[in-house]
C-alpha cells in the first residue's frame, strides 16, 4: 500500500505568463546555480520570472525552534515581497510547505496569508502539475536515486512530481533505494542540537544510496543534499546529489551534471 | 507505612473533584450538537458464503482448527481429536445444549462437569484439566472471531484454562463484523459479567518477534463449525 | 496554576538523562541491529493489514472524531462511567498524582491482605512505577505478559509500549531464562522460551491473590472495560485471583460501545497489523451470585498525573487522543537508531515526547520535543490523526518561551530558553526581516567565505562544512537583469 498523503492535493491554475520565484536563503547563499537553473527552466517554458530582491528565508529555522515570534516577523515580511496574484514557485519542497501550510497558523487565517498560501508552488509540483511539462531527455543514458525530503513528501507530495519527472527522461533510469522515504536526519537545527542521532541517520541514508548503482541522485531539497552530500564527501564516497532543477536542465540540454556540494 | 482505608477514601474524594472542576472547566458550554458527523467506512456486502469462507480464512491464519461437522457428528470429532491429541479428559459446562454430544463421546474419555467453584480447585483446573468445551453465543466473519458468553454453567475459566477448547460454532450466528453484531442484537442493554472475542489460540510475539503458541491460555483452539 | 506533577517520579532522572542514554544506546551494535529488525518487522505488518487506502483513511477520521467527541465530553462520560460501573459492583477510585494511584491500590491488596499480585500489561502501572510501590510493601508483583515478564527479569523497563522485550534478542533471553530460571537450559528455541515462561506463570496465576490490568477503552455507556491482548495473560490476570484491580488514564473513557469496534480495528492493525487481537475481552461486573469464577471484586483507579493539564490546551488536548497502538514509534527514525530506552521515559518514541512533558514537567523533558526532524513519518500512520509534529513544535515554543509568560500553559514552561539562543534569534529576525539588513549579511557571508570554519561542531564530526558561494543567489539574478537591459539597449 502506497503512503498517500492528501493534504497536498488541490486545484491548479492555468499556465500563467509571470511567476515569483522564491530562492530560499540555502540556495540563496550556498547554491546559487540551482536558483538560476530553475529559473532557466522556468523561462524556456515561455514564463516570466520575478526574484523579489526582498526575499530571505521562509522563517523555518526559527519555527521549528520553537521561536514562533521571530518566525512571524520573517515571515510577514516575506509575504509582502509577493503582492502580484500570480504564482510563488519555491525550489524546496520543505521551505514550500512552510509557506504553504505553516504559515496560516503563524500568521492567522487572513484572506492576505491565505491568498498567499494557496499561491505557493513547489518546483516540481508546479513542473508538473502546471506546466504539465515533458521534459526532452538529451543526455546519456544513467541510472539516478531520488531522495525526497520528508517534508515535501508529506506536506507537499514531491515524491510523485519527482518521480514523474525523472521517470520522463528517456535515458534515465530511477533506481530505488532501501528505506526511500526514511528521513536523512538534517531536521534543521536537530542536525546541532541532536548531532550523534543526525549522524546515525545520515550514516544509513548515504549507505543505502551508495548501495544503490546510481551515478548520482536528484532531490528538490538543499537541506538535505547539505546533510547527505557531506557526509558522502566525509566518506570520500564519488556519489553525490544534485537539485532537480538543475539535473532536468542539463539533461533538456544535454549537458553532463556533476552534482552540488 | 500503609494507610488506612479511611484515607484512600478521602483520597480519591478529593482527586475526584479536582479532576472533574479541571475538565469541567474547560468543556463549559461545550455545544454537543454541533460535533462534525462521523462516517464509518462502508464495507460492501457479503454473502453467506463469503463470510464463512472469511470467518474460516482467517481463524486458520491464526492456527485455529476448524472442523466442519454436524450436531450429530461431533462427538465422534471430539472424541478423535482428544485421542490424537493423547488427551483422555474433557472438561465440560452444566448445560443441557449439549448433553447428547456429550452422552455420545468415547466412554474412555473422563468427563469433569464444571459444577464446582473456582474458589478451591484452582489446582485441579490448572494441573488436571487437559481440555474443556465450550459453546459460543455468535461468531464475527470479518475477523475470525467467536463471541463466548459465560454464564453460571459455562465459567469465564473453562475457555481460558484448559490447554486444548474445543468450541461450539454454529454458522447460523455468524455476523459480517463487530459492529454490525452490537448493533443486531443491542449489547449495549445487556452485557453480562463477562464477553470475549476469541479469535485463536493463545499466542505471543515478544521474543524477536518470533510467534510462538501457547502463552498463557489455550496452546490449541478447535472450532467445530455447525450448521454449514 | 496549581500543579500536581510531582517530582519524585524515578523517570524524571532518567529523561533528564537523554543526551547520555542517546551516546550509549547509539553505540551499541546488538540493540541497534534487534530495533531496526523489530521496526521492519511491525511496519511491513502494518502495511498488509490495510489492503485498500481508502478503507484506512475513512477509519483514521472516524477514529480521530471518535476521539475527539468523547474527550469534548470527556468529566460527563467520566461521571457516566463510575456510575454505572458502580452499578455493576465495580469500585472506581481516582488519582491526581501517581504517589495517589499507588497508595490506593496498595491499600486494596492490603485490606485482602493479598501478598502476591500477577500483573497484566499495563502502562499506565509503569507510570506510576506500581512495582517499586508494592516491593517495597512486600507485597511480590509478577508481570505475566512475556515481554513485561522478560523485561522484569532482566531488572529493566519496557522500550516498546506494545513489545516490552523488543530490545533483546532471543540469545539475550535465553542467557536470562538460564540465569535465572532453576532448572532451565540455555536454549534460543523460542518455543522452548515461551513454554518455560508459560510454565512459571501459570503457577503464579493459580497461586496469586491479586490481578492487575490496564484497560484499553472504557465505555461509559454500559460500563465495561475492555482489554485487548494475545497471550490470555489478561483474562487470566482478570478471571483467576479473587481481587482484580485496573488501572488507566482518564483519556480511555469511550462514550457508546458502537466507538469500540473501530477503534479496535485501527487499534490491532496499526500496531501489529492483526486483523484483532487473540482475545477480546469486556469486563462489566464482578462475580455475580451464582457465578462459579471471576474475581469477587473489581476496582478501576483513574489516574490523570498531568493528563488534565494537557486537556486544558485546544492543541495539546489532542494527545489525549492516543490509544497506544505504537504505530508512531515503530516509523519513527529517531527510536529506530536510539531505541525505547534512551527516552528515559515510560512512554518513548513520538507519543512518549508529547505525554511525558505533562507527566514529569518540561524541566526533565526539555530534550525529548527537539529531538526529532519532524519528518512527520508518525503523523501519517497515527490511527487517530493527532497532528504530532505539530504538537512537538508546539513543545518546542513551551520550552523555549520566557518562564514569566502567561498563560502559563504547562508546567516547566521555559525551561529549554537559553538567553543566547534567544538572542540569536532575536538578530537573526532583525536581519531576516529587513531587505538591507539581509543584503548586507550575505555580502559579508560571500566576501568572507574564506573564513568559514572547517569544523562546526556536531555537523563536521561525519560531514565536510559547506562553503558559502562566492556569489549570491540575489546578486546572480540582479547582474543577469543588468546584462539583459544592458544588451536590450545596445540592440535599441
Amino acid at each position: 500500500m502506497q503512503q498517500l498523503n492528501t493534504q497536498h492535493l488541490r486545484d491548479y491554475p492555468k499556465k500563467p505568463k509571470q511567476v515569483y520565484l522564491f530562492g530560499t536563503c540555502i540556495v540563496d547563499s550556498f547554491f546559487p546555480d540551482t536558483g538560476m537553473d530553475a529559473i532557466e527552466l522556468l523561462e524556456r517554458e515561455g514564463i516570466e520570472v520575478i526574484y523579489p530582491q526582498g526575499q530571505s528565508c521562509c522563517g523555518q529555522p526559527a519555527y521549528n525552534s520553537g521561536y514562533k515570534d521571530e518566525a512571524k516577523a520573517v515571515a510577514l515580511s516575506q509575504v509582502k515581497q509577493f503582492p502580484l496574484d500570480i504564482p510563488v514557485v519555491v525550489v524546496s519542497g520543505s521551505c514550500g510547505g512552510m509557506m504553504r501550510h505553516h504559515y496560516l497558523d503563524l500568521l492567522g487565517d487572513d484572506p492576505e496569508i491565505n491568498n498567499f498560501c494557496q499561491r505557493v508552488f513547489e518546483l516540481t509540483e508546479f513542473l508538473v502539475h502546471v506546466l504539465h511539462l515533458k521534459p526532452v531527455d538529451q543526455g546519456p543514458k544513467e541510472k539516478v536515486a531520488l531522495h525526497t525530503s520528508c517534508a515535501a513528501r508529506r506536506e507537499m507530495g514531491v515524491h510523485l512530481t519527482g518521480n514523474k519527472l525523472i521517470s520522463q527522461l528517456a535515458n534515465v533510469e530511477l533506481v530505488i533505494h532501501d528505506y526511500e522515504s526514511e528521513c536523512c536526519g538534517f531536521g534543521g537545527t536537530f542536525a546541532v542540537k541532536h548531532a550523534d542521532i543526525s549522524a546515525a541517520m545520515v550514516a544509513d541514508k548515504s549507505k543505502h544510496l551508495v548501495a544503490t548503482d546510481a551515478v548520482r541522485y536528484v532531490s528538490a531539497d538543499h537541506g538535505c543534499m547539505m546533510n547527505i552530500n557531506g557526509a558522502l564527501d566525509y566518506q570520500k564516497q564519488s556519489l553525490r546529489g544534485e537539485h532537480i532543477a538543475s539535473y532536468l536542465l542539463n539533461r533538456i540540454k544535454g549537458n553532463s551534471s556533476k552534482g552540488s556540494l | 507505612m500503609t494507610n488506612t482505608k479511611a484515607d484512600i477514601k478521602a483520597v480519591s474524594k478529593t482527586a475526584r473533584g479536582n479532576i472533574l472542576a479541571k475538565l469541567k472547566a474547560e468543556v463549559s458550554g461545550a455545544d454537543y450538537d454541533k460535533l462534525p458527523e462521523e462516517v464509518p467506512f462502508n464495507y460492501p456486502e457479503f454473502s453467506r458464503e463469503e463470510n464463512l469462507a472469511q470467518f474460516i480464512s482467517e481463524l486458520e491464519k491464526n492456527h485455529a482448527q476448524v472442523i466442519k461437522t454436524t450436531k450429530a457428528n461431533m462427538a465422534s470429532v471430539i472424541s478423535e481429536q482428544l485421542k490424537a491429541l493423547n488427551i483422555t479428559k474433557l472438561l465440560y459446562g452444566e448445560n443441557d445444549e449439549h448433553s447428547e454430544v456429550i452422552a455420545a463421546l468415547d466412554s474412555k474419555i473422563d468427563l469433569q462437569t464444571y459444577d464446582f467453584s473456582i474458589d478451591n480447585n484452582k489446582e485441579r483446573l490448572f494441573n488436571e484439566c487437559p481440555a474443556a468445551l465450550s459453546s459460543s453465543r455468535c461468531s464475527i466473519a470479518a475477523t475470525g472471531s467467536i463471541v463466548l458468553w459465560p454464564d453460571e454453567n459455562e465459567p469465564r475459566s473453562l475457555s481460558l484454562v484448559p490447554p486444548v477448547h474445543f468450541v461450539i460454532v454454529d454458522a447460523n450466528e455468524l455476523y459480517a463484523d463487530f459492529t454490525s453484531l452490537i448493533k443486531a442484537q443491542q449489547w449495549q442493554d445487556k452485557l453480562p459479567t463477562n464477553v470475549v472475542l476469541v479469535s485463536g489460540p493463545s499466542k505471543t510475539a515478544d521474543i524477536q518477534q518470533t510467534l510462538a503458541y501457547g502463552a498463557h491460555g489455550p496452546k490449541a483452539l478447535i472450532v467445530l463449525l455447525i450448521n454449514i | 496554576m496549581k500543579h500536581i506533577i510531582e517530582e519524585e517520579s524515578k523517570y524524571a532522572a532518567s529523561a533528564k538523562a537523554f543526551r547520555a542514554n542517546v551516546a550509549r544506546d547509539l553505540g551499541n551494535e546488538e540493540l541497534r541491529s534487534n530495533f531496526r529488525g523489530a521496526m521492519d518487522y511491525l511496519m511491513d505488518k502494518r502495511k498488509s493489514a490495510f489492503s485498500s487506502e481508502d478503507e484506512l483513511e475513512v477509519l483514521r477520521e472516524q477514529c480521530k472524531l471518535i476521539k475527539q467527541r468523547c474527550l469534548a465530553k470527556l468529566p460527563h462520560l467520566l461521571e457516566q462511567l463510575e456510575g454505572n460501573l458502580e452499578r455493576n459492583g465495580i469500585k472506581v477510585h481516582w488519582a491526581e498524582t501517581i504517589t495517589e494511584a499507588n497508595e490506593i491500590i496498595a491499600q486494596l491488596i492490603a485490606d485482602k491482605k493479598g501478598s502476591s499480585v500477577v500483573k497484566g500489561k499495563s502502562m499506565v502501572s509503569e507510570e506510576t512505577a506500581l512495582n517499586d510501590y508494592l516491593e517495597e510493601r512486600n507485597v511480590e508483583c509478577l508481570e505475566s505478559d512475556m515481554g513485561e515478564y522478560i523485561v522484569q527479569l532482566a531488572k529493566e523497563h519496557p522500550s516498546h509500549i506494545i513489545m516490552p522485550a523488543i530490545h533483546q534478542n532471543k540469545k539475550q533471553v535465553a542467557k536470562l531464562f538460564a540465569d535465572n530460571i532453576e532448572g532451565f537450559e540455555y536454549s534460543t528455541d523460542v518455543d522452548t522460551l515461551i513454554q518455560q515462561g508459560r510454565e512459571v506463570l501459570r503457577n503464579k496465576f493459580c497461586q496469586a491473590d491479586v490481578g492487575i490490568s490496564g484497560v484499553n477503552f472504557a465505555v461509559a455507556e454500559t460500563g465495561t472495560l475492555c482489554l485487548v491482548e494475545n497471550e490470555g495473560n489478561g483474562r487470566m490476570c482478570t478471571t483467576i485471583p479473587d481481587l482484580h484491580i485496573a488501572i488507566t488514564g482518564i483519556e480511555k473513557v469511550v462514550e457508546h460501545l458502537s466507538d469500540v469496534p473501530p477503534l479496535l480495528s485501527l487499534l490491532t492493525r496499526s500496531a501489529t497489523g492483526q486483523a484483532i487481537s487473540t482475545y477480546f475481552n469486556m469486563i462489566s461486573s464482578a462475580r455475580k451470585p451464582g457465578e462459579k469464577d471471576g474475581p469477587q471484586e473489581v476496582h478501576l483507579v483513574l489516574l490523570d498525573n498531568g493528563r488534565s493539564q494537557a486537556f486544558a490546551d485546544e492543541e495539546l488536548k489532542q494527545t489525549l487522543q492516543c490509544i497506544r497502538c505504537g504505530a508512531c514509534m515503530n516509523h519513527c527514525p529517531v527510536y529506530t537508531r536510539i531505541g525505547g530506552h534512551a527516552y528515559g521515559t515510560v512512554y518513548p518514541g513520538p507519543i512518549g515526547k508529547m505525554v511525558s512533558p505533562h507527566m514529569l514537567g518540561l524541566e526533565a523533558t526539555t530534550n525529548l520535543p527537539t529531538a526529532s526532524t519532524l519528518c512527520g513519518a508518525c503523523g501519517e500512520v497515527c490511527p487517530v490523526k493527532i497532528p504530532i509534529p505539530k504538537i512537538l513544535l508546539r513543545l518546542r515554543q513551551e520550552s523555549v518561551k520566557p518562564k514569566s509568560q502567561q498563560p502559563e500553559v504547562m508546567k516547566g514552561q521555559g525551561a529549554g530558553r537559553s538567553s543566547v539562543e534567544a538572542l540569536i534569534w532575536k538578530v537573526w529576525a532583525q536581519v531576516h526581516k529587513s531587505p538591507t539588513m539581509y543584503a548586507l549579511s550575505m555580502w559579508g557571508l560571500t566576501r568572507f567565505r574564506f573564513l568559514m570554519p572547517k569544523k562546526l561542531g556536531g555537523w563536521t564530526s561525519v560531514r565536510t562544512a559547506p562553503k558559502p558561494a562566492a556569489t549570491t543567489l540575489h546578486q546572480r539574478v540582479k547582474a543577469k537583469q543588468e546584462k539583459a537591459k544592458q544588451s536590450q539597449q545596445e540592440r535599441g
